[in-house]
Protein backbone atom coordinates (compact mmCIF):
# COMPACT_ATOMS: atom_id res chain seq x y z
CA UNK A 1 0.00 0.00 0.00
CA UNK A 2 0.83 3.55 -0.65
CA UNK A 3 2.09 5.75 2.34
CA UNK A 4 2.08 9.64 1.90
CA UNK A 5 5.19 10.78 4.63
CA UNK A 6 5.45 14.82 4.72
CA UNK A 7 8.24 16.43 3.46
CA UNK A 8 10.12 16.69 6.86
CA UNK A 9 9.59 13.30 7.82
CA UNK A 10 10.96 12.12 4.03
CA UNK A 11 13.99 14.34 4.54
CA UNK A 12 14.78 13.43 7.83
CA UNK A 13 14.50 9.26 6.92
CA UNK A 14 17.09 10.09 3.93
CA UNK A 15 19.13 11.25 6.35
CA UNK A 16 19.23 8.36 8.66
CA UNK A 17 19.58 6.27 5.94
CA UNK A 18 22.76 6.93 4.42
CA UNK A 19 24.20 7.80 8.41
CA UNK A 20 22.92 4.56 8.35
CA UNK A 21 25.47 2.93 5.33
CA UNK A 22 28.00 5.57 6.70
CA UNK A 23 27.92 3.80 9.66
CA UNK A 24 27.99 0.82 8.52
CA UNK A 25 31.22 1.28 6.58
CA UNK A 26 32.68 2.96 10.08
CA UNK A 27 32.01 -0.26 11.94
CA UNK A 28 33.37 -2.42 9.22
CA UNK A 29 36.64 -0.55 8.61
CA UNK A 30 36.92 -0.77 12.58
CA UNK A 31 35.93 -4.53 13.06
CA UNK A 32 38.75 -4.88 10.01
CA UNK A 33 40.89 -2.64 11.57
CA UNK A 34 40.40 -2.90 15.65
CA UNK A 35 39.34 -6.04 15.84
CA UNK A 36 35.71 -7.60 15.53
CA UNK A 37 34.37 -7.13 19.20
CA UNK A 38 30.80 -7.50 20.75
CA UNK A 39 30.15 -3.54 20.50
CA UNK A 40 31.42 -3.49 17.08
CA UNK A 41 29.29 -6.49 16.18
CA UNK A 42 26.19 -5.10 17.32
CA UNK A 43 26.93 -1.81 15.77
CA UNK A 44 27.07 -2.80 12.68
CA UNK A 45 23.95 -5.06 12.95
CA UNK A 46 21.60 -2.20 14.57
CA UNK A 47 22.92 0.31 11.11
CA UNK A 48 22.28 -2.44 9.00
CA UNK A 49 18.83 -3.30 10.24
CA UNK A 50 18.58 1.20 9.99
CA UNK A 51 19.28 0.83 6.93
CA UNK A 52 17.18 -1.86 5.46
CA UNK A 53 13.92 -0.17 7.59
CA UNK A 54 14.85 3.40 6.59
CA UNK A 55 15.28 1.90 3.03
CA UNK A 56 11.76 -0.14 2.98
CA UNK A 57 9.63 3.10 4.79
CA UNK A 58 11.47 5.98 1.90
CA UNK A 59 11.65 3.72 -1.13
CA UNK A 60 9.57 1.02 -1.92
CA UNK A 61 6.70 2.68 0.73
CA UNK A 62 6.05 5.19 -0.72
CA UNK A 63 6.30 3.42 -4.39
CA UNK A 64 9.28 6.20 -4.73
CA UNK A 65 11.50 3.32 -5.83
CA UNK A 66 8.72 2.50 -8.71
CA UNK A 67 8.83 6.04 -10.03
CA UNK A 68 12.70 5.77 -10.42
CA UNK A 69 12.67 2.72 -11.82
CA UNK A 70 10.03 1.99 -13.62
CA UNK A 71 9.71 2.47 -17.54
CA UNK A 72 8.18 5.82 -19.24
CA UNK A 73 5.33 4.64 -20.52
CA UNK A 74 3.77 4.14 -17.33
CA UNK A 75 4.38 7.61 -16.03
CA UNK A 76 2.46 10.57 -16.44
CA UNK A 77 4.27 14.03 -18.07
CA UNK A 78 4.58 15.62 -14.80
CA UNK A 79 6.15 12.47 -13.10
CA UNK A 80 8.76 11.94 -16.35
CA UNK A 81 9.75 15.48 -15.24
CA UNK A 82 10.52 14.99 -11.97
CA UNK A 83 12.60 11.74 -12.30
CA UNK A 84 14.34 14.17 -14.93
CA UNK A 85 14.91 16.43 -12.39
CA UNK A 86 16.46 14.15 -10.23
CA UNK A 87 18.72 12.34 -12.46
CA UNK A 88 19.97 15.20 -13.54
CA UNK A 89 21.02 16.74 -9.85
CA UNK A 90 22.08 12.81 -8.94
CA UNK A 91 24.50 12.75 -11.80
CA UNK A 92 26.03 15.72 -10.30
CA UNK A 93 25.92 14.63 -7.12
CA UNK A 94 27.33 11.26 -7.68
CA UNK A 95 30.20 12.51 -9.70
CA UNK A 96 31.25 14.92 -6.55
CA UNK A 97 30.77 12.02 -4.30
CA UNK A 98 32.68 9.21 -6.14
CA UNK A 99 35.76 11.79 -7.12
CA UNK A 100 35.97 12.46 -3.43
CA UNK A 101 35.85 9.04 -2.25
CA UNK A 102 38.47 8.24 -5.38
CA UNK A 103 40.74 11.56 -4.21
CA UNK A 104 40.71 10.47 -0.51
CA UNK A 105 41.42 6.86 -1.08
CA UNK A 106 44.66 8.10 -3.77
CA UNK A 107 46.31 10.17 -0.50
CA UNK A 108 45.92 7.29 1.93
CA UNK A 109 46.57 4.05 -0.48
CA UNK A 110 49.93 3.59 1.51
CA UNK A 111 50.90 1.23 -1.67
CA UNK A 112 47.47 -0.25 -1.08
CA UNK A 113 45.59 0.27 -4.60
CA UNK A 114 42.30 -1.92 -4.33
CA UNK A 115 39.01 -0.32 -3.54
CA UNK A 116 37.36 -1.88 -0.69
CA UNK A 117 34.48 -3.92 -1.69
CA UNK A 118 32.01 -2.54 0.96
CA UNK A 119 32.86 0.84 -0.40
CA UNK A 120 32.34 0.28 -3.82
CA UNK A 121 28.77 -1.48 -2.96
CA UNK A 122 27.93 1.59 -1.24
CA UNK A 123 28.59 4.01 -4.40
CA UNK A 124 26.21 1.57 -5.93
CA UNK A 125 23.85 1.77 -3.77
CA UNK A 126 24.14 5.70 -3.44
CA UNK A 127 23.98 5.84 -7.75
CA UNK A 128 20.47 3.90 -7.86
CA UNK A 129 18.77 5.29 -4.19
CA UNK A 130 19.90 9.26 -5.36
CA UNK A 131 17.34 9.70 -7.50
CA UNK A 132 14.56 8.34 -5.30
CA UNK A 133 16.15 10.68 -2.35
CA UNK A 134 16.13 13.62 -4.38
CA UNK A 135 12.91 13.24 -5.10
CA UNK A 136 11.86 12.63 -1.31
CA UNK A 137 13.95 15.36 -0.62
CA UNK A 138 12.46 17.78 -3.21
CA UNK A 139 8.68 17.14 -3.94
CA UNK A 140 6.13 18.69 -1.89
CA UNK A 141 4.37 15.74 -2.71
CA UNK A 142 4.90 11.83 -3.35
CA UNK B 1 13.66 28.89 -18.87
CA UNK B 2 11.28 29.42 -16.18
CA UNK B 3 7.70 29.16 -17.81
CA UNK B 4 5.31 31.27 -16.31
CA UNK B 5 2.64 30.48 -13.96
CA UNK B 6 -0.85 29.14 -15.74
CA UNK B 7 -4.01 30.03 -13.45
CA UNK B 8 -6.96 27.05 -14.20
CA UNK B 9 -10.48 26.20 -12.88
CA UNK B 10 -10.01 22.56 -12.94
CA UNK B 11 -10.53 22.53 -9.16
CA UNK B 12 -14.05 24.48 -9.78
CA UNK B 13 -15.26 22.71 -12.33
CA UNK B 14 -14.61 19.21 -10.81
CA UNK B 15 -16.44 20.16 -7.67
CA UNK B 16 -19.18 21.42 -9.97
CA UNK B 17 -19.37 18.24 -11.78
CA UNK B 18 -18.55 16.09 -8.45
CA UNK B 19 -16.21 14.54 -10.27
CA UNK B 20 -12.73 13.14 -7.86
CA UNK B 21 -8.83 13.48 -8.41
CA UNK B 22 -8.72 10.24 -8.90
CA UNK B 23 -11.29 9.85 -11.54
CA UNK B 24 -10.50 13.07 -13.60
CA UNK B 25 -7.36 11.73 -13.18
CA UNK B 26 -8.02 8.39 -14.77
CA UNK B 27 -10.31 10.19 -17.60
CA UNK B 28 -7.12 12.47 -18.81
CA UNK B 29 -4.26 9.48 -17.84
CA UNK B 30 -2.66 11.27 -15.62
CA UNK B 31 -1.24 9.97 -11.82
CA UNK B 32 -4.07 11.67 -9.40
CA UNK B 33 -0.93 13.21 -7.64
CA UNK B 34 -0.72 15.17 -10.98
CA UNK B 35 -4.20 16.89 -10.92
CA UNK B 36 -3.36 17.85 -7.54
CA UNK B 37 -0.08 19.44 -9.03
CA UNK B 38 -2.00 21.21 -11.60
CA UNK B 39 -5.17 22.22 -9.35
CA UNK B 40 -2.77 24.22 -6.80
CA UNK B 41 -0.88 25.31 -10.11
CA UNK B 42 2.32 24.35 -9.09
CA UNK B 43 2.78 21.81 -12.71
CA UNK B 44 2.19 23.63 -15.98
CA UNK B 45 0.36 20.97 -18.33
CA UNK B 46 1.61 20.58 -21.57
CA UNK B 47 -0.72 21.61 -24.87
CA UNK B 48 -1.76 17.62 -25.17
CA UNK B 49 -3.07 17.61 -21.62
CA UNK B 50 -4.63 21.24 -21.34
CA UNK B 51 -6.51 19.97 -24.71
CA UNK B 52 -7.09 16.91 -23.07
CA UNK B 53 -8.63 18.74 -19.61
CA UNK B 54 -11.17 21.22 -22.15
CA UNK B 55 -12.28 17.58 -23.77
CA UNK B 56 -13.18 16.14 -20.70
CA UNK B 57 -15.34 18.92 -19.43
CA UNK B 58 -16.38 20.29 -22.87
CA UNK B 59 -15.31 23.62 -22.54
CA UNK B 60 -12.86 26.09 -24.71
CA UNK B 61 -9.46 25.88 -23.02
CA UNK B 62 -9.38 29.42 -22.71
CA UNK B 63 -11.81 29.35 -20.56
CA UNK B 64 -9.68 26.62 -18.24
CA UNK B 65 -6.43 27.97 -18.83
CA UNK B 66 -5.00 31.24 -18.14
CA UNK B 67 -1.69 33.29 -17.86
CA UNK B 68 -3.76 36.22 -16.28
CA UNK B 69 -5.99 35.09 -12.59
CA UNK B 70 -8.86 34.09 -13.29
CA UNK B 71 -12.66 35.93 -12.03
CA UNK B 72 -14.99 33.98 -10.33
CA UNK B 73 -17.39 31.87 -12.72
CA UNK B 74 -20.57 33.48 -11.28
CA UNK B 75 -18.59 36.99 -12.28
CA UNK B 76 -17.89 35.95 -15.84
CA UNK B 77 -21.36 34.76 -16.77
CA UNK B 78 -22.75 38.40 -15.18
CA UNK B 79 -20.45 39.89 -17.83
CA UNK B 80 -21.24 37.86 -20.00
CA UNK B 81 -25.32 38.33 -19.52
CA UNK B 82 -24.47 42.37 -19.48
CA UNK B 83 -23.02 42.40 -22.81
CA UNK B 84 -25.55 40.54 -24.69
CA UNK B 85 -27.90 43.08 -22.98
Amino acid sequence: MKREISKKNRRIVVIINYLSIFFILVFFYAGINIGWNVLIIAGEIIVIITAVMSFIYLHIRTHLWKLVHTSIEELDERQIQVRYESLRYSYSIFSIISLLVIFYHSLTIRGDVSFGMLILSSLIYLAHTLPSSIIAWTEKKI
Amino acid sequence: MKSRKIYNRISVLREERGVSRKELAEKIGVNFQTVGYLERGEYNPSLDLAFKISEHFNLPVEFIFSTKPLKPMSQELFNHKNKKI
